[in-house]
């Protein structure tokens, strides 16, 4: 290996553990886990309590079946709506509006909308807490309409603390499923080409070894 | 084959295209490999009209549905998200194969004579890239593509005497709205095709005037190799190496060049705490906030992208090799390239004290550089004189003017 092979090799190594160390320190903080089991819970608890008043436009029941969901489950969810149909909220818009001054935001994307999506929105779930006026206040979002619907605020047992806490981790883990559903595709995707790409720059390597060795 | 080949012959110069741009011509043998970068910039080129051209048959430019049709691509379209990230990462790759193949071209002094027109060629290119990455920004319809095509249109308004009417023409409308997105979907999708024009002028000038090398002369005959094979597979390792990097960030870190706040549609009645473009523009983005005047602004802004053009007449030195050979020369080229990655970085911050002074000083330096460049170019040749050229370089000198007696004499 030439000294400038090594260079560009030591560079793009170099370059690659600076994204990634960049990457890994922004999602440091919160420990997420995103099993299927967490992301299937997550749904169930989006669409128990989140959907009461927000939808997920751009996503349709039927994506559901990816996190495995059978049919039946799915039935109980979209309540006689087609399996195709988008996720709607449980209230009209209208109402929604009625009731909290502002029409409650789409959250197919809101994961992604926010820098650290999943982080914020755990933040935001559990960032409830009663002020000395005995309001109900959140500290990420002070002026949010939006009730505290987990009652993390009230809630006073360090164990059922946790166990919300948990809960809105796994609401956290299916938005961000829901932000980007074809995630788990791309990166599955990803190793094979890269692996198939390295194979590849290592044969053009050889290639261009043999070749210009006909100069000397 | 070797028929129909012999048929096409007799009408058309195939076979001696094929021998005289590719198969022989000749190359220096000493290019390194920071002379890959203008054909991966070729190919980036191409696989950005090629997926541009299917998210174009699913998008579309309507501000009622572009954002829709955005998520439809990524969700529904068969590997419509594949086609998407290779598009909004192959835009950000363009860039930074381009500004390394810049880079190059301003270390080793490839722009001198006789390949001025290649340079400025290029600093057309790069224009257009601009013109056409910025129009393309706005074509998802987020916030971040509505407030950025908001501000930057409205530096137009800086337009002396006809300035308002100048954006209202360049908008369709008194704000960015349905005309903008169209129009810019249409003009986004001609602008590639004139960058295929003003790359194949560029070509051919290169093909005219030949590549430049790092020894900064010009070659003997035996010093040149046919360009293929030994450049067409150092190309194609150049490329593998590159389509690690970028698929690294296709598939693992799509999200990178992505504004978070470009996932939330465009709202006019709403604007984000921080507006920011795209990497690539921050450099020109912190010239422009660091001068206090909008006019002066924006001049400063044009005047920094295109002063380069004046590179072969600010560079009065006659010694070869580029920076490789000039001490002086050298120190200012990596002063400006440090200058470049602060702008770039204050151009990225919010707005405070501490970054509008750091970026006046970038600024300042950004054009001092140039506007130094002819008294210390002169002076450094002088210098290096009067020190007595080192030996290689005397050699270089001295061959090349022996070449030069020999074709003279031919």
């Amino acid at each position: 290996m030439n000294r400038h092979n090594f260079r560009i090799i030591l560079h793009c190594c170099l370059l690659l553990i600076v994204f990634t160390a960049a990457v890994k320190s922004e999602a440091a903080g919160i420990e997420f886990d995103r099993s299927t089991y967490s992301l299937k819970r997550g749904a169930v608890t989006f669409q128990n309590l989140c959907m009461l008043c927000h939808e997920m436009k751009y996503l349709r029941y039927q994506n559901l079946l990816e996190l495995g969901f059978s049919q039946k489950q799915l039935e109980t969810f979209r309540k006689g709506k087609n399996i195709q149909e988008t996720m709607q909220s449980s209230i009209a818009p209208e109402v929604a509006k009625l009731l909290f001054g502002i029409q409650p935001p789409d959250l197919s994307l809101m994961a992604k909308a926010r820098k650290n999506g999943p982080s914020y929105i755990y933040n935001l779930l559990t960032g409830y807490h009663e002020t000395a006026g005995g309001v109900i206040r959140n500290q990420i979002l002070p002026d949010t309409s939006m009730p505290d619907v987990l009652a993390y605020s009230i809630e006073t047992d360090v164990q059922a603390r946790e166990q919300l806490e948990k809960t809105a981790r796994e609401v956290a883990v299916f938005m961000e499923w829901a932000a980007d559903p074809k995630a788990d595709q791309r990166r599955r995707m990803g190793y094979w080409v890269i692996a198939y790409l390295v194979f590849l720059t290592f044969l053009l390597y050889l290639i261009k070894r043999r070749v210009w060795r006909r100069l000397r | 084959m070797g028929q129909l080949v012999k048929w096409i012959d007799a009408r058309f110069p195939f076979t001696k295209f094929i021998k005289h741009e590719l198969t022989d011509y000749p190359t220096p043998r000493n290019l390194s490999y920071w002379w890959n970068f203008g054909f991966l910039a070729g190919f980036v080129l191409m696989l950005q009209i090629i997926s541009g051209l299917f998210l174009a048959m699913h998008y579309k430019a309507d501000v009622a549905l572009a954002f829709d049709s955005i998520e439809h691509i990524m969700r529904e379209v068969n590997y419509g998200w594949l086609i998407r990230y290779l598009h909004s990462t192959g835009a950000s790759a363009f860039f930074a194969v381009i500004y390394i193949h810049m880079a190059r071209t301003l270390y080793y002094g490839s722009y001198r004579a006789p390949r001025e027109l290649m340079w400025w060629t290029g600093q057309g290119l790069l224009l257009l890239l601009m013109a056409t990455a910025f129009m393309g920004y706005l074509l998802p319809w987020g916030q971040m593509s509505y407030w950025g095509a908001q501000v930057i249109t409205s530096l137009f308004g800086a337009t002396p005497f006809i300035g308002e009417q100048v954006v209202i023409w360049l908008r369709g409308d008194f704000t960015v709205g349905d005309a903008t997105l169209t129009r810019f979907f249409v003009l986004h999708y001609l602008f590639p095709f004139l960058i295929v024009g003003a790359v194949i002028i560029h070509l051919v000038a290169l093909h005219f005037v030949k590549s430049s090398n790092p020894s900064g002369i010009n070659l003997a005959d035996k010093d040149n190799i046919p360009f293929h094979p030994y450049f067409t597979i150092k190309d194609l390792y150049g490329l593998g190496i590159f389509l690690i990097i970028f698929c690294y960030f296709v598939f693992f870190q799509p999200g990178t060049f992505i504004e978070a706040a470009n996932n939330i549609p465009a709202n006019p009645m709403q604007t984000p705490e921080h507006i920011v473009p795209e990497w690539y523009f921050l450099p020109f983005y912190a010239i422009l906030r660091s001068i206090p005047d909008l006019l002066g602004g924006v001049v400063g802004m044009l005047l920094s992208v295109l002063i380069f053009a004046a590179m072969p007449y600010l560079d009065r030195s006659g010694i070869p090799g580029g920076a490789r050979n000039r001490p002086w020369y050298r120190v200012m080229f990596y002063v400006f390239v440090i200058d470049v990655l602060v702008l770039g970085y204050v151009g990225a911050q919010a707005s405070s004290d501490l970054m509008l002074n750091i970026g006046r000083v970038a600024t300042l330096i950004y054009f001092l550089t140039f506007c130094l460049l002819p008294f210390i170019s002169r002076k450094e040749e002088q210098w290096l004189r009067k020190q007595g050229l080192p030996v290689e370089i005397e050699e270089l000198l001295r061959y090349e003017s022996q070449q030069q007696q020999k074709k003279d004499d031919v």
